[in-house]
Formats: C-alpha cells, structure tokens, sequence
C-alpha cells in the first residue's frame, strides 16, 4: 500500500463504502419489509440479474470498510511490528476469507 | 454541583509527584476558603501559600498565555478562567495527561511543541515579500477565525486518544489546527506543500473524530472542524 493509499486514500474509500453499504441497508430493510420474500426460492431470486452486482459489491464494501476499520484500530493500539504486522496479517486474511465465502454463498444463490 | 458563593471552605485533592524523591504519584487533600468569583488559579495560588512544594504552571491569569492547563476533574481546563463554583468538590486537579511528569502539575510539553514546530507556522512565500504588507479581503481574513486564536495550552491535544497512542507520530490537535490556519491563509504560498506533508497514515489521519479536543478548547475552538478541512482540502486536491 502506497503512503498515499495509506492515508487520504483509505479514508476517502472508507467514507465511499459507508455510503454504499448505509443505501443498500436501507433499500434491503425497505424491500423486505414491503416485499417479504415468502419461499427460499423467493429470497435467491433476489440475488440474480443486477442484484447479484450489488450483492458483490456489498460484500466487497463491508469486507474494504472493515479493512479499513480495523487497520485503524492496530496502528492506534499495537505498536510492537511483530505483532502488529501478525494482527494486519490475520485480520486482512480473515476479510479476505470473508469475501471470498460471501462472494461463493452469492454467486451460488444467483445461479439457482 | 455548583458551590454556594459565600466564604467556605472547599475541599481539593491535588496529584503531588517529584520524581526525584518520591518513588509514585500520590493525591494531597488541601482545604481552600473559596470566596465568591474565585478561579481555580487563585485557589492552586492559596494551596501553594501554604505549602511551597507544590508546583505548578501559570502567568498571566487571563487566559491569553496558555501556562496553567491542568485537568480537573477528568477535564482539561485552564486554572485561571475556570470559575471554582463550577466544580464538583473535592475537586482532583492532575497534570494534563499523556504528558511526562516534571513535578506536580508541570509537564513536559516538548513532544507537543516539536508537533507544533513541524507544520512550519509561518507563512511562507515563493514570490518575493512585497515592500508594503500583503494585503487580505475580508473574506480572506474570515477564514482564519476559529484558527488563530490557539493559545497552545494543550488542552486539547493532551485529552485527544489519537494523542495519547501516537503522540511521536500524530500532530495532534492543536497542530492541526495550525496547520490549516496557515493552509487556508490566502497570503500563504505553500498549500500544497503543506498539505503533502500531512499525508501518510498517521499525521492527520489518526484523528477519528472524537472531539474531545472541542469539548476542552479554553477559546472555543473548533480543532475537528480544521481537521475536516485540511481532508476536504486534500481530497479536493487529489481528484
């Protein structure tokens, strides 16, 4: 990561995400409350076509925002490298498995 | 809360350590008759009148020098322009914390002085200095209310978390501050280079917003409000 991407750009992608995943919340919340889906094949049928993109892209911005997040919260707290650099490193690779996990459970609920 | 204004006596319990002779920090309970209009300064003053060990920081009793930041109470506050009718007895005044001990309520405030010296608070020109004064519009001027009037107590750096956790690494608040009063100067020239300085994980981006340095100003500054600009600034700069 660039000195760059480590300060001013984390920040401006860490407040883009939020913006992401606060609308997709509240379009979720709206759309199951009007729209209850009834049936397990109702619930995947909201994970094909676009959905499935905006599936994706949830994932990725929560897993990005979270990142972020807890990369904050190492530099403030962990200072000794050694264990600092094994929190990034189990963390980064817990998110990754996350995305990862999420993006399967989304791309098998699109494909029917 | 509030004490009753009449001549009584109001009990105070001061942090004492001298790390020469004393081997850990220890609250001293002291009595002070408090009289109507009195500042927590007067009182320290009263303390120190009657036992000369006691040390702690001040000068003009106005609130302009910035010398007698203290925390009180869990709050850092200047001694000279906090009314004690205000406080809670028995009132705790401790140093500012985060800071090197000295003696008593005196810290060491050199890392926040190296903090403050690192955003070089001058205005800096590339075109040569015109012979007359460098003229601002008034809405130029206004843009720099809210920043200078900084009076470098360190109040608000000395209660900021990202202070406390990375004070060899983050401005802190006050600095910060600085920084923007000379970023948004129009007679300042080095904008972008002043804001180049800042980038990087750490400098700026370690303030997370807690406002705990506006909640303590003394002169009800804004130092998250600065902070949000100089980002704003950076990411105008940016894209």
């Amino acid at each position: 990561m660039s000195r760059q991407a480590s300060g001013l750009q984390a920040w401006a992608v860490q407040r883009l995400t939020a913006i992401y995943l606060g609308g997709f919340f509240i379009y979720l919340i709206v759309a199951v409350l009007l729209d209850p889906p009834a049936s397990v094949e109702l619930w995947r049928a909201r994970f094909g076509g676009v959905a499935s993109v905006a599936w994706l892209l949830f994932v990725l911005a929560l897993c990005w925002h979270a990142w972020i997040g807890i990369r904050d919260v190492v530099l403030d707290y962990i200072h000794p490298p050694v264990w600092r650099l094994s929190a990034l490193v189990a963390f980064g690779g817990g998110l990754v498995a996350c995305a990862l996990w999420g993006f399967k459970i989304i791309l098998l609920a699109a494909g029917g | 809360m509030a004490q009753s204004l009449g001549r009584e006596p109001m009990k105070f319990e001061i942090y004492r350590y001298h790390p020469e002779t004393d081997s850990k920090p220890r609250m001293q309970a002291y009595e002070v008759e408090v009289e109507r209009g009195m500042m927590l300064r007067d009182a320290l003053l009263a303390i120190q009148a009657e036992d000369e060990t006691f040390a702690f920081r001040h000068s003009c009793g106005e609130g302009v020098c910035g010398s007698d930041g203290v925390n009180v109470n869990g709050v850092n506050c200047l001694a000279c322009t906090t009314p004690v009718s205000e406080l809670k007895p028995p009132v705790q005044v401790r140093p500012m914390p985060g800071r090197p001990v000295i003696r008593d309520l005196v810290v060491d405030m050199s890392q926040f002085y190296n903090q403050y010296q690192s955003v070089d608070p001058w205005l800096k020109r590339t075109e040569p200095n015109p012979e007359h004064e460098i003229r601002q519009s008034p809405a130029h001027r206004d843009q720099l209310d809210g920043l200078y009037e900084c009076i470098m107590c360190g109040c608000c750096s000395t209660s900021c978390p990202s202070f406390w956790w990375n004070p060899d690494k983050f401005l802190g608040p006050q600095a910060l501050l600085t920084a923007a009063r000379f970023v948004l100067d129009s007679r300042d020239q080095a904008t972008a280079q002043r804001l180049d300085a800042l980038e990087g994980p750490y400098k700026l981006f370690r303030c997370h917003t807690i406002m705990s340095c506006v909640e303590v100003c003394p002169k009800g500054l804004n130092p998250t409000r600065a902070i949000g600009q100089l980002k704003a600034m950076m990411l105008k700069d940016a894209v």
